[in-house]
């Protein structure tokens, strides 16, 4: 980096707020160690960084709390990671609008205190919250169990601000629950990982914190059965906020399941007031029961954050994991078949679903296995086409650097791609945010 | 206006013909003022064609077409549209969607249908209502507008307020591009790959291109319905009700609130029992599982007694609760027996900013020497003031813009947007730099440009025009074709 540039960065966001050398260990993606990590403290000094960054064409990395900087590609050339921790205010919370706007470097967990000191909660449950941000939840559409009732970031999201390649602040959306004024900005930002613009503000929807609330886990001897109840409970009266489907593996591996492993666990969980989730939990029993469904009962609450991530906690290493897009319908089908090709190449996995809605985590063991990555990636391969048969997709979550060189972490989205990338070439025509990282070569 | 010259235009119908079908396109004026406006009669303009597709390939094939003679065209679905959005504003190609309504595939164990974008709101309801289920967004049109246009809107209805709007409820999309590609987007699982294009899409005002298949949710009927009618002697009292209610952690499935004078022009009209010296009605929905239901009612009868009602009530029946929701769901049409016409705005505020709006908006048409009623989605803050006028009356149609102007930039004061589900359209298109900076609306039309590159398709849309207001304003009152025929009355 041209001694010129750190220098009008340090003169832009104060020398203490740029970070060179040896300081930049936790930015450290791959193995590949940036030229600099900037931290602005405001909107107007991420402007100001982009424009000095695109003048000179450097790459840039948005970065919230890094746990998802492993996802994608890593850049072709090192470049700039601007960190949003300094932009970590709540700007607006007012109940009585069931809306908050927030600086998108504050944690969730952080967010979410702040709401619940006043009764209400952002409905938005990814994992590792403590250091996961607004801005990095929003940029790679991070989500966990309650998704089943209250949908996603996209459900969320209506209004959000972000500043774009060439240093614009543009905002989206607004500051009321349904808006249709313009194009819906919010939505294409959700889930761009940061190829598109730097998100610094959003603006989302509360819901009042529900007056109880339960996990429920049921136990099967077979994950078909389990699979079969999932249905049972979509197609019934119950409106469970998270139906999370784990085989043996990830059970035990998130603690759910004590003594030997079960063939299959279904974990649902209720929200509402008392008399609700009792009688849910009754209903639930009542309908699983026929299907093969015993030993019926509540989770402490520390078990919701264990869902998510339990087919990768399975293993204390996983050698790589994918997530697979599915019908709920397929849900059951795609964990056993996965795990059988898995298997058929002498690979433990372990599997875990948001199995309401369809999305499927696999994990592959890294011992006792080979280490080869064509191996590993073969198996992913098959994973992946497990989920285009059903008309679905799947991208790799985590892998190394060595796998993903042999499959593509992004599926091909086909047709559309072209669209992408023509939204790509029109909002950041220089190819500076996180080149390379996303679907498409995006 | 049309740029072809008589033969040209002989020559393109024949081969428009060729694609659709002989008896698939319209080009007598006559027929082409059918559509030549929307539920938004201020707006009018006439296209050179109306085509009737029954394919994503007929569609494609009409775009390329119309790429080749570089002739704007715009889908249309079935024209209860309140913005003027799906206009022809040059000349060009009217793509009606209304022969593309079938339901082509319900799945219910994954809870999604496929539809043609023709397809009426309601008959999908319908369709699926045996099997316990439903599709949940209701604009109050329902019984006529269609998904395609829904699409484009990205239209809400009294049950957004907890179910969400139309884009919550579409996974994917066949879409016709603006260059005749048919693309994907989106699709029947719940995540996208790559950018969220079917979210982008939904809510673009047929500008992005044109859906010809559509991926929704469809949802179970809700175990057990409670429906309360709340009275109030003051509007203000209704208004705290509403933000009474959040505040006890409650919410609704729908929360509606109608005045005096909209509640008068139901009741002379259809009787539906709200009273007739009340000063606002709220209509409050719950819904969902039978067990707790009755606490949570209770909660809501005691947060509206504590604002002030003077009355609330619980429907007994069904049939009762169907004429309450009646009398809202008809309250536009009732306005005809009260007023010759009338224009429907349709701002959103921040919930608790709605007492002092209200009170605004009610200031801002008197002042204009008009009358407005209010019908609405208190529940998530979107306004509709109806502002009663006569277009026969010289100057009255001007005052209303000028009110309606006026409105919107109260809405857009308070933190609001102008638009809550009717859409940018034409009529608000000079009205977007009250909420959006000029970088916003240029990442919005180089987003435009990723999509629709050479501007034909459904042009004037969406984005303010740099003429004066004079040369784009409303045109003067005449009746509809279809007015004149007797086929329809103004709502």
């Amino acid at each position: 980096m041209p001694d010129a540039l750190l220098q009008k960065l340090r003169t832009t966001v104060g020398a203490a707020n740029v970070l060179t050398g040896v300081e930049l260990s936790p930015y450290v993606v791959e193995g590949r160690t940036p030229e600099a990590a900037v931290f602005p403290g405001s909107i107007e000094e991420v402007a100001a960084v982009m424009v000095l960054a695109s003048e000179v064409g450097s790459p840039v990395a948005p970065w919230g709390g890094g746990t998802a900087a492993s996802v994608g590609m890593p850049a072709g050339r090192a470049g700039l990671v601007v960190v949003l921790s300094r932009l970590g205010r709540l700007l607006d919370h007012e109940p009585g609008d069931l809306t908050a706007t927030v600086e998108a470097g504050m944690t969730v967990e952080t967010f979410q205190a702040a709401l619940g000191r006043r009764g209400q909660w952002l409905s938005l449950d990814p994992p590792d919250a403590d250091r996961a941000t607004v801005g990095g939840v929003l940029a790679t559409n991070a989500c966990g169990p309650r998704r089943h009732l209250y949908g996603t970031a996209r459900d969320l999201l209506i209004g959000v601000t972000v500043v774009t390649a060439d240093g614009s602040v543009v905002k989206g959306g607004g500051k009321v629950v349904k808006n249709v004024a313009g194009y819906d900005l919010p939505k294409l930002f959700i889930g761009s990982y940061g190829t598109l613009g730097v998100i610094v503000e959003a603006t989302v929807k509360l819901r009042p914190l529900p007056e109880q609330e339960e996990l429920v886990r049921v136990r099967f001897d077979r994950l078909k059965d389990a699979g079969a109840a999932v249905r049972a409970v979509a197609a019934s009266d119950l409106i469970p906020n998270a139906v999370e489907l784990l085989d043996g593996a990830a059970a035990v591996g998130a603690g759910l399941a004590a003594g030997s492993p079960p063939g299959g666990v279904l974990v649902v969980g209720f929200d509402g007031v008392r008399e609700q989730v009792d009688w849910q939990r009754a209903e639930l029993a009542r309908l699983t029961g026929p299907l093969g469904g015993r030993d019926v009962r509540p989770l402490e609450a520390a078990a919701w954050s264990r869902l998510t991530p339990a087919a990768r906690t399975a293993f204390p290493t996983p050698a790589a994991t994918m997530a697979l897009a599915v019908l709920p319908s397929q849900v059951a089908e795609t964990m056993e078949q996965g795990a059988g090709i898995a298997r058929g190449r002498g690979l433990s996995s372990a599997w875990a679903a948001h199995a309401g809605v369809g999305v499927v985590r696999g994990a592959l063991a890294s011992d006792p296995a080979p280490k080869d990555p064509a191996a590993l990636a073969a198996v992913l391969a098959e994973w992946r086409e497990l989920a285009r048969a059903g008309g679905g997709h799947a991208n790799l979550e985590w892998a190394p650097l060595a796998v993903k060189s042999q499959i593509a972490v992004w599926d091909d989205p086909g047709a559309a791609g072209r669209i992408m990338e023509r939204i790509k070439a029109q909002l950041d025509p220089r190819n500076i945010l996180n080149p390379g990282r996303f679907v498409a070569g995006i | 206006m049309s740029t072809l010259t008589d033969s040209r235009k002989r020559e393109l119908r024949r081969e428009l013909e060729s694609i659709v079908g002989p008896g698939a396109v319209l080009s007598d004026p006559d027929e082409l003022m059918v559509y030549e406006s929307d539920g938004l009669t201020l707006f009018r303009a006439l296209a050179d064609f109306v085509v009737f597709p029954t394919s994503a390939q007929h569609v494609s094939a009409v775009v390329k077409l119309a790429n080749r003679e570089n002739l704007p065209f715009v889908a249309r679905g079935a024209g209860t549209g309140l913005s003027g959005g799906c206009l022809p504003t040059e000349g060009g190609i009217v793509v009606s969607m209304m022969r593309m309504n079938r339901v082509l595939e319900v799945d219910y164990d994954n809870q999604i249908a496929v539809v043609e974008p023709g397809l009426v709101n309601l008959h999908l309801s319908w369709k699926v209502g045996p099997r316990g289920y439903y599709y949940a967004p209701d604009p109050s049109s329902q019984q006529a507008c269609t998904i395609g246009g829904n699409i484009a809107n990205n239209s809400g209805g009294p049950h957004t307020l907890k179910y969400g709007v139309t884009t919550n409820h579409v996974l994917g999309l066949e879409v016709v591009m603006p260059d005749g590609e048919i693309v994907w987007l989106g699709g029947k699982t719940r995540e996208a790959c790559g950018y969220d294009l079917a979210g982008v899409f939904v809510g673009s005002e047929g500008t992005f291109g044109i859906a010809t298949r559509i991926v929704v949710r469809i949802l179970r009927k809700p175990q057990a319905v409670k429906t309360v009618l709340a009275v109030f002697d003051a509007i203000d009292q209704a208004s705290a009700a509403v933000s009474a209610i959040i505040a006890r952690g409650l919410v609704p499935a729908a929360m509606e609130m109608i005045d005096q004078l909209t509640i008068q022009a139901v009741e002379d009209a259809f009787s539906c029992g709200y009273p007739r010296d009340a000063d606002a009605a709220l209509l409050i929905e719950l819904d969902g599982l039978a067990v707790g239901m009755d606490v949570q009612a209770e909660r809501i009868v005691e947060a509206c007694r504590e604002s002030g009602a003077r009355e609330v009530r619980t429907a007994r029946s069904e049939a009762e609760r169907q004429l309450l929701w009646k009398g809202r769901k008809s309250a536009f049409g009732a306005y005809g027996r009260v007023s010759p016409a009338y224009m429907v705005m349709d701002g959103v505020i921040p919930r608790t900013k709605l007492p002092y709006v209200l009170r605004r908006v009610n200031e801002i048409v008197a002042a204009s020497g008009l009358r407005v009623g209010n019908v609405f989605h208190a529940g998530d803050g979107n306004l509709h003031p109806n502002i009663l006028y006569d277009p026969r009356k010289p100057g009255e149609e001007a005052r209303v813009v000028a009110a309606g102007a006026e409105i919107m930039k109260v809405c857009a004061d308070v933190g609001g947007s102008i638009s809550g589900e009717h859409g940018i359209g034409l009529e608000k298109a000079d009205f977007m730099p009250l909420i959006f900076s000029v970088a916003d609306l240029a990442l919005m039309q180089r987003l435009k440009s990723a999509f629709n590159p050479r501007g034909l398709c459904n042009p004037g849309k969406v984005f303010p025009t740099k003429k004066s207001c004079v040369e784009v304003g409303p045109v003067a009152y005449r009746p509809h074709a279809i007015e004149e025929k007797g086929l329809a009355q103004r709502f």
